[in-house]
């Protein structure tokens, strides 16, 4: 294959110390970030599917998870907006500030979930034969080698 | 000399080894040695946003596994896998490798794939694609060109594109997944399509049970791909869908006593009885 077609090398900036710090350092910058103008709301899929919107606008949904990443606790409305968001990443060219909206809606969530300590403010479906199931159907659709070379 | 290649294949797409399969076999084709990993052990951790220490322990484990498989570039199939090594892996670790899409390496080689493409494949096919992801890998752009390769394929021209960057998360908001579904099987009756065509496991999984039901056949590309350079791998996962009752009984004694009848029935067949809502 031709040089031109492989996949470049970026220059990679300072690297974190581990995902955990990397999300705090992302939660900080959000948080001195985002402006709560709402624009990331506007344009997202997803808010029609939130249950507990009621009256809130766009620009207190933002403010609400905004809320949610510096105290780790939120409105109903905004708690919804995180709960429906599914990654569709029409936020981030809508956002005017740089902020990465797809980024603070999935650092919301970790929260909301208990996923970086905390209160849980929403469900998790716990799942326990989740990676059990998949090392079954390896062992139906792999051959034994495929299963020794390529699993372990 | 072939360039040596990771084939990070991802978790959830064990359900389809026939696409495991032919990717590995195209990638041959194409000239790359290609090293297969995948599965629980090379977790990218997207799952675990619950657990963030999981997550991050997982994080860790997989790029340093990936790292001693010593391959330069690694393919990756999922794009759950692939955005998580971008958004996460990449700003906390050292992948000693550059991370490559599946999709975009077949794309770029598509003159070389051309000629593989052998077997026609009479169908008219609608493109199943979400608005996620594409910002990353322009997949609803490049999936229409690799399909319109294989002689005798059909793309319906159509612009809906569905909310999220897969099926799997959509499934958690049932009443976009059914809106999705209704938008689907309308613009398809319109286009005339014969079959629906996904782009990634996750979506496969999902509406694959739509064949189940009589509605439409539903294929990854990949399968297409398959076909039409004459791979026969048996698409089990969808044979065990249409029938799960039956699954079991059509899994051969050696190959069940691996799994156990007990955990199969426990486990799989539930997700195999599952419904795609309409």
């Amino acid at each position: 294959m031709s040089e031109a077609e492989a996949p470049k090398s970026q220059p990679r900036p300072q690297l974190a110390h581990g995902v955990r710090d990397y999300l705090e350092r992302e939660r900080q910058r959000i948080l001195a970030t985002c402006t709560s103008c709402g624009k990331c709301s506007e344009v997202c899929p997803m808010t029609p599917y939130n249950e507990n919107k009621g009256s809130a606008d766009a620009k207190a949904l933002a403010g609400g998870v905004l809320a949610l990443l510096r105290t780790g606790k939120t409105d109903e409305a905004s708690l919804g907006w995180v709960k429906a968001c599914i990654r569709s990443g029409c936020c981030v060219p809508a956002c005017p500030e740089d902020v990465n909206p797809k980024l603070m809606l999935r650092i919301g969530k970790m929260i909301a979930t208990g996923g970086l300590g905390g209160e849980k403010l929403l469900p998790v479906k716990e799942d326990r034969e989740y990676y059990a199931r998949i090392r079954a159907f390896a062992r139906l659709q792999l051959s034994d080698q495929e299963y020794k070379e390529w699993m372990e | 000399m072939s360039e040596r290649i990771t084939f990070w294949y991802g978790c959830n797409v064990l359900r389809h080894g026939d696409i495991i399969h032919a990717c590995m076999d195209v990638l041959r084709e194409l000239g790359y040695e290609a090293s297969a990993a995948g599965g629980p052990d090379f977790c990218c951790g997207s799952t675990k946003d619950s657990n963030g220490v999981a997550a991050d322990g997982m994080a860790q484990r997989t790029v340093d596994r990936l790292n001693k498989r010593g391959a330069s570039r690694v393919v990756a199939w999922c794009p759950s896998c692939h955005l998580q090594s971008a958004e996460f892996h990449e700003k906390a670790y050292e992948p000693k490798y550059d991370m490559q899409y599946f999709m975009e390496l077949l794309y770029q080689r598509r003159a070389q794939l051309k000629p593989l493409l052998k077997h026609p494949v009479p169908m008219r096919v609608f493109i199943h694609r979400h608005i996620g992801f594409n910002d990353m890998v322009p997949v609803n752009d490049m999936a229409p060109e690799i399909l319109s390769l294989i002689p005798g394929i059909e793309v319906v021209e159509d612009n809906y594109r569905g909310p999220g960057y897969m099926c799997a998360h959509l499934a958690t908001v049932p009443a976009a997944m059914t809106r999705l579904i209704r938008e689907t099987e309308a613009r398809m009756r319109r286009g005339r399509a014969d079959a629906l065509v996904t782009l990634y496991h996750q979506c496969q999984r999902e509406l694959v049970d739509l064949e189940a039901q009589g509605v439409t056949q539903v294929f990854n590309y990949m399968q297409l791909v398959a076909r039409s350079m004459g791979l026969a791998y048996e698409d089990e996962y969808k044979a065990w869908k249409k029938s799960p009752e039956a699954a079991a009984a059509s899994i051969d004694e050696p190959r069940m006593r691996k799994v156990g009848i007990q955990f199969f029935d426990k486990a799989i067949v539930p997700e195999l009885l599952k419904k795609t809502p309409r």
